[in-house]
């Protein structure tokens, strides 16, 4: 059968045009060596079949047979010898692949390579190195802010005017009673107050404060032994209670602490030492009985 | 010569092609014609033919007439080879014959 009795040209439509634009794209879209041949092959089935759908369909049919042809294409180098007339046969041959890895290997190692670059850059402090010239010095401008207080709104004027009462004409009230001069005269002599006499105002007692005196203990010789090993210096304020003579009437305190119970141990043991070499507290030159403190001191020397 | 029986991808598609043509195996298709007889969509059709003759099952030549006088253009013709014949028909013996349609 040649199947020459199939041809049917029938009347154009719409869609046999929009077929034949839709062959015309898909052909110029397919391979160069193919796109002549295939544009006048479909041309030619186009005009075999009836019915503008069925054209339609066709037209659509070969733009997505370009778009199989066009991947097998890719694959195969088809040299088809496309002579004018005469039996012609294909021939195919492999084409090698011109992409040494496939393009999902290479976009994987690219990415591999990125991730080792950053880690590689952030390890070594190249990048630290990089940004530091990009960003430049940092200049810190301070820009002072000026704060304007909203002014108060005045406050609001209050009418003190108060206007005056009228009480009209004062009246004059006449009592019938003629008062004449004032009949009662009294003689009042002046109030002198008279404060009593001010007692005299004692002299001031000048009193002068005891502490060591002749013949106290030498400070050194009351250094406690541990103190000068561990090189402890420091000073106490003891506190004594002597009378005129000078002698101790009650037990020496410690007021201050040295810091070292040695040291202050070592001074109440001179404190007491003393007793009886203390200066006694004069008032105006008289020794009296009192308390007074002093500082006893231990230095290294 | 192309390439070997087994190299061809064999669809339901590429079947009821070559089954187009074995009821006469001689004759000469064009595409419409095998649209016809196979009922395959113009867009798996014409790549399947292509690929069948890139193999070298099938030949093609173009329609020896005249356009101008015939008032259409030449029509291509495909005809099943020796090889792909006997080809065709080891692959249906394989699937014991019987194309759904």
């Amino acid at each position: 059968m040649n199947g020459s009795n199939v041809i049917d040209t029938g009347p154009r439509g719409w869609g046999h045009e929009i077929a034949q634009h839709l062959i015309q794209h898909a052909a110029h879209s397919a391979p160069p060596p193919l796109a002549e041949r295939l544009e006048e092959e479909w041309l030619a089935d186009l005009a075999a079949r009836r019915g503008q759908v069925s054209r339609l369909l066709f037209g659509l049919g070969c733009c997505w047979a370009t778009n199989l042809i066009a991947r097998e294409h890719r694959a195969l180098n088809v040299s088809a010898a496309t002579a004018a007339t005469g039996s012609t046969t294909m021939t195919t041959q492999v084409q090698p692949s011109l992409t040494f890895l496939p393009r999902r290997t290479t976009v994987l190692v690219a990415i591999v390579g990125l991730h080792v670059a950053i880690i590689y850059a952030f390890a070594t402090g190249l990048a630290h190195r990089l940004i530091e010239p990009l960003q430049g010095p940092m200049i810190a401008d301070v820009v002072r802010e000026t704060r304007t207080l909203p002014t108060p709104p005045p406050p609001p004027t209050v009418d003190l005017y108060r206007p005056p009462i009228d009480l009209g004409p004062e009246p004059l009230i006449d009592t019938g009673v003629d008062r004449g001069p004032d009949p009662i005269h009294t003689d009042v002599p002046p109030i002198v107050e008279t404060l009593p006499p001010q007692r005299p105002v004692p002299p001031p007692v000048k009193r002068v404060s005891g502490g060591p005196g002749k013949g106290f203990p030498a400070t050194d010789d009351y250094y406690p032994a541990a103190s000068i090993r561990l090189g402890e210096q420091g000073s106490s304020a003891i506190q004594v209670c002597v009378d005129s003579s000078g002698k101790l009437t009650s037990e020496p305190q410690v007021m201050k602490s040295s810091g070292s119970s040695r040291l202050d141990e070592g001074a109440l043991r001179l404190a007491k030492a003393g007793s009886g070499h203390y200066r006694a507290t004069t008032e105006n030159g008289t020794p009296v009985s009192s308390c007074f403190g002093y500082l006893i001191t231990f230095t290294l020397k | 010569m192309g390439k070997g029986p087994r190299d061809v991808r064999m669809s339901l598609q590429t079947l009821k092609v070559l089954d187009a043509f074995l009821s006469e195996p001689t004759d000469e298709l064009s595409g419409a014609d095998v649209q016809k007889r196979s009922g395959v969509a113009s867009g798996t059709l014409y790549p399947i033919l292509l690929r069948l003759e890139s193999a070298g099952w099938f030949v093609s030549r173009w329609e020896a007439v005249d356009p101008s006088s015939v008032g259409r253009p030449r029509r291509r013709l495909y005809r099943l080879t020796p090889t792909g014949l006997t080809r065709a028909s080891e692959v249906f013996a394989s699937f014991g014959r019987g194309v759904p349609a």
